[in-house]
């Protein structure tokens, strides 16, 4: 094989632009690659209660849905996200939102969510569905030491009346 | 036993798991078994988990033994946390990392053409960029995985010619989850669709060789998981794998010999797979006398199995392939043999006459009052009748 070959320094430097934020279209080629890859993952997979799929044109930003798991206070509602991947994807993360308006401790009247492995925890293991499933682990488990809605973040502990401000603020 | 060494640093301990305390090693292969691995499960082995591509340059960490591609792992490095992205153990530099270039042999032993695989990805991946479009997406995934289906084809009968030891075979049982029958996600293929078999013919120029299974080509080859995006649109069904060999009382063993391992759809009957057999072997026939293609004048009669029809003067006309060559058996419990309905669908054998949790096994030969038949218009219909 050719590519094992390959000059140690060259081999380098084309990795320089794989990570590269504004990298050129040989670093696109491989963030598409790997979100192509992504995406038949999972229409594979099947995952109960997730699921994703490019917005338009685009393979760089997609919009997911998260069902609430069973048993916690968000089962029965469906919640939409927005991701949006930068061009170097995996080694950064993506951005991701909710689009549904959510009433949680760690997300923000913007949508935006405080989590780890979205900042400083990110890893480039981490794809699409893997996000998804955390989001909606933390839906049920949230981190209340750090909230960003601390109306959500002290009404947590009484998890009726938690539900019920959440059913009627609850809109689509 | 000494007090563990690592008493105040419990993450760097290195007792063993309870797995590792009582496995006992495999039997060494001494005779010449060979041993089915999944294409499926060397995907996960084969794959860097950064850029879901098959390893390239592979890079090993040196402390927790995790493989990637040298450039994943570099730029992971560069632009992230110093840690591995596989267990967060720390990384502090290059040099925590190994070349490992006995996986990149391996590699390149199992994928002999991955060269040519890869220039063609690039075209599709061009065309993607350039057309960009959902539709698009979609259409190109699918003419990835035919492609992929064509690759494969070549690239088993290539180790077949340098080495036995990497040829993968279909017998799915070790690992392979989605395997077994109960899974329900949709079936990938209509069961033995004609369309396939020119590019499934290649390994089988090797006729003492199990085959590859039909439908775990595409994410074996590559690495990648690549779902036929097909699943979506058929309704719900089930997977059945089969054993397939030849009646070994009506059939003499040297006509054709091998056993074949099919995997299919739940729902595709008796017949359906007796006019698969009927096409293979007609294929094998032709490939076997040399003849890849339609012409054919050399080789009359005497070269074809009994079964499949002759035209003088031809090979064995594929458009003559009828489910009526073949009967299909199935042992019962007296280790008797018994005729399988052409309509009963392989789920009812698979619970009517098998009943057991392991691949079902059935047996073929000739049909004996099988009279040349006029060329039929083809019959078969998929048997997946939703759609959407």
């Amino acid at each position: 094989m050719a590519s094992q070959n390959m000059d140690p320094e060259a081999a380098s430097s084309t990795a320089a632009l794989k990570g590269n934020e504004t990298g050129g279209s040989a670093a696109k080629g491989s963030v598409t690659k790997r979100l192509q890859q992504e995406l038949m993952t999972l229409m594979m997979s099947g995952d109960k209660g997730i699921s994703a799929f490019p917005e338009s044109d685009s393979l760089f930003k997609w919009i997911g849905t998260i069902d609430g798991a069973q048993g916690t206070v968000y089962e029965g509602l469906r919640y939409k996200l927005s991701l949006e991947f930068p061009s170097g994807y995996p080694y950064k993360a993506p951005r991701v939102k909710f689009i549904t308006p959510c009433f949680h401790p760690n997300v923000d009247d913007q949508g935006f969510i405080c989590l780890d492995i979205l900042k400083d925890k990110w890893s480039a293991l981490y794809d699409v569905r893997s996000i998804l499933l955390s989001i909606q682990s933390l839906l049920g488990e949230p981190n209340n030491e750090s909230p960003l809605n601390t109306t959500a973040a002290e009404l947590w502990s009484n998890q009726e009346a938690f539900k019920a401000h959440l059913n009627t603020t609850y809109r689509e | 036993m000494a007090t563990p060494v690592n008493i105040q640093n419990p993450s760097k301990t290195w007792e063993l798991s309870l797995y590792e305390l009582h496995r006992s090693p495999q039997e060494a292969i001494i005779d010449s078994t060979e041993i089915a691995v999944s294409p499926r499960s060397l995907h996960s082995e084969l794959m860097c988990p950064i850029c879901l591509d098959m390893l390239k340059n592979t890079m090993t960490t040196k402390e927790c033994l995790h493989r990637f591609c040298s450039d994943c792992i570099v730029t992971a490095l560069r632009s992230g946390n110093k840690e591995c992205p596989t267990c967060r153990k720390k990384l502090v530099s290059r040099r925590s990392l190994r070349r490992d270039s006995n996986f990149d042999a391996l590699i390149s032993k199992i994928y002999p053409s991955r060269d040519e695989y890869e220039a063609h990805q690039d075209r599709v991946l061009e065309r993607l960029s350039q057309l960009h479009n959902k539709q698009a997406l979609s259409s190109s995934i699918e003419e990835g995985l035919r492609m992929q289906a064509l690759h494969r084809a070549q690239r088993v009968r290539k180790p077949a010619q340098e080495s036995d030891n990497t040829t993968f075979s279909g017998g799915e049982e070790n690992g392979d989850a989605r395997s077994h029958l109960s899974h329900d996600s949709a079936p990938s293929h209509t069961p033995l669709p004609p369309s396939h078999t020119p590019s499934e013919a290649g390994p089988s120029r090797n006729l003492k060789r199990p085959r590859v299974s039909d439908e775990s080509g595409p994410e074996a080859d590559r690495g990648s998981p690549t779902p036929p995006l097909r699943r979506h649109k058929e309704g719900p069904g089930s997977e059945i794998e089969l054993v397939f060999r030849p009646h070994p009382l009506l059939v003499n063993t040297q006509d054709y010999s091998q056993t074949r391992y099919v995997k299919t759809t739940a729902n595709a009957t008796v017949d359906h797979l007796s006019k698969y057999l009927a096409l293979r072997i007609a294929l094998e026939e032709r490939q076997r006398d040399g003849q890849p293609d339609a012409a054919n004048d050399k080789e009359g009669g005497e070269a074809g199995p009994k079964g499949v029809e002759m035209t003088p003067g031809e090979g064995p006309s594929l458009k003559n392939v009828s489910e009526k060559q073949y009967t299909i058996y199935i042992t019962t419990s007296g280790g008797q043999f018994s005729t399988l309905n052409g309509s009963l669908t392989l789920e009812l054998v698979n619970e009517k006459y098998w009943k057991v949790r392991k691949p079902l096994e059935l047996y073929y030969a000739p049909t004996k009052d099988q009279q040349p038949q006029p060329p039929q218009p083809p019959q078969q219909k998929s048997p997946q009748p939703k759609d959407g």
